[in-house]
């Protein structure tokens, strides 16, 4: 399975530099597949993952346009030539 | 601008949008930042021993988590490898909220992180390699230990060869004679007056802690209401709060002379300088009586906050930042004061060092 994970701008140090990060491999859930994008960009792990491997409370996944907290989280399926989606949530001070 | 100080004075100033460093060179602050522009600095650290020149700042995402950064070249560049990073461990079913402090161990290649949730991370090789304090984490009191409104953090380090103190909001002041391997609460004669029991063994509320530099065994501390002073190793204490307006603040430091520097604020429920007057108080004499000062100081309209990390001192000189963002210095001791900065963000920490 492949699919295509975009990332916040927020996220390019994390990355070197790429928001756009195509994967392949052997995943069938949203957090089976950020498995593999840990592989690639192992930096981003801990940036969108809290030590408890829960996603941080101000970081949103969508899969497609379904943002994955409103599904079944990192166990949301995914398909393959799907899109994922990364984004820090618009909150702050 | 011009200014006043005889030595070189360095000030790692945390905001809440980042890094500000300050060299004070030849009568002229010059300023260097933001360094980690829109992160959070609640704790910045200027290692000098042995003739080293290393900065250590804790920047916080409030998206992404908190990092503990180094600099060897004054802030030039920041280095925050992936196997450094404070990490609570997957057993502890916790997360790391923020770095509240970056302390200097008792042992001269010994570092201590405070974070929140409230708990102790050490290094004994420079930074390199981090673990969790186990004594503190195991100590049976840590379950009971509840959040303050910024969080359970454990946020003040003083430590001395195998001899820590620490302070925790809330928990209160625990120390270790053994380098961290055990852990006792000695928290006797501090109030908690927002509990049933006013004098509990733990659980108070504890801003800031910090030794007289010259008698070892004398410790103050600000409290969530209450200031006290401590001759016997930060073990029992006792009110200190003759001749101040009130006794609720947070920052909290000693000056070389031994003079005692803090910030009243008005009363809990409003959180700012009493009288709408901006005075910083200092004790001569451990707190037996204190004294206003107020000359360079604004007097009118002046409802500024000081935060607990927010007053420090090198030598007699004394600093101070505001949640509005302004910085001051003074020169004597505390005699007169001049404003370094008056805009910048949120100010979270203040760290003074003497080059």
């Amino acid at each position: 399975m492949s699919l295509t994970v975009f990332l916040s701008g927020h996220l390019k140090t994390f990355s070197n530099g790429e928001l756009e990060v195509p994967i392949d491999g052997n995943f069938a859930t949203v957090g089976e597949a950020l498995d593999s994008l840990w592989k690639i960009h192992p930096a981003l792990r801990d940036r969108v993952l809290n030590e408890q491997g829960e996603i941080r409370t101000h970081v949103n996944i969508f899969a497609g346009t379904d943002d994955v907290k409103r599904l079944k989280g990192l166990q949301t399926r995914v398909n393959s030539g799907s899109e994922l989606h990364i984004f820090n949530a618009v909150s702050g001070g | 601008m011009r200014l006043f100080m005889s030595n070189e004075n360095v000030l790692m100033v945390g905001t809440a949008k980042g890094l500000f460093i300050l060299r004070g060179e030849n009568g002229k602050w010059n300023i260097d930042g933001p360094h980690f522009p829109g992160l959070a600095v609640y704790s910045a650290f200027f290692d000098q021993r042995k003739g080293r020149n290393e900065m250590w700042a804790a920047p916080a995402s409030w998206h992404f988590g908190a990092e503990l950064c180094k600099s060897t070249d004054m802030g030039k560049t920041w280095d925050q490898p992936e196997n450094r990073r404070i990490k609570m461990p997957k057993t502890s079913k916790k997360s790391l909220e923020n770095i509240w402090q970056i302390a200097p161990g008792g042992h001269v290649d010994s570092l201590y992180v405070g974070v929140a949730p409230a708990a102790l991370f050490e290094s004994h090789d420079r930074g390199a390699t981090w673990k969790l304090n186990k004594g503190l984490w195991s100590h049976p009191h840590r379950k009971k230990w509840t959040p303050g409104f910024g969080g359970l953090c454990l946020h003040t380090i003083v430590a001395e060869k195998d001899d820590i103190k620490i302070a925790i909001s809330t928990g209160g002041v625990y120390q270790s004679a053994d380098g961290g391997d055990s852990w006792k609460v000695t928290n006797t004669g501090v109030k908690a007056y927002f509990l049933p029991d006013q004098y509990p063994e733990f659980g108070q509320c504890v801003h800031k802690i910090a030794r007289h530099p010259k008698k070892k065994n004398t410790y103050f501390l600000q409290n969530h209401h209450g200031v006290y002073r401590s001759t016997d190793g930060a073990t029992t204490w006792k009110e200190i709060e003759n001749g101040l307006p009130s006794n609720f603040g947070f920052g909290l430091t000693v000056s070389d002379a031994g003079s005692v520097f803090i910030v009243p604020l008005q009363a809990d429920g409003q959180r700012f300088t009493c009288d709408g007057k901006l005075r910083v108080y200092r004790s001569r004499d451990d707190g037996s009586s204190w004294q206003a000062l107020a000359k360079g100081l604004p007097q009118k309209n002046a409802y500024e906050v000081i935060l607990r990390d927010a007053v420090s001192s090198t030598g007699n000189n004394i600093f101070f930042g505001t949640k509005n963002g302004k910085l001051f210095g003074s020169a004597d001791d505390g005699d007169s004061w001049k404003m370094i900065e008056g805009s910048l963000p949120e100010i979270c920490c203040v760290k003074a060092y003497t080059l």
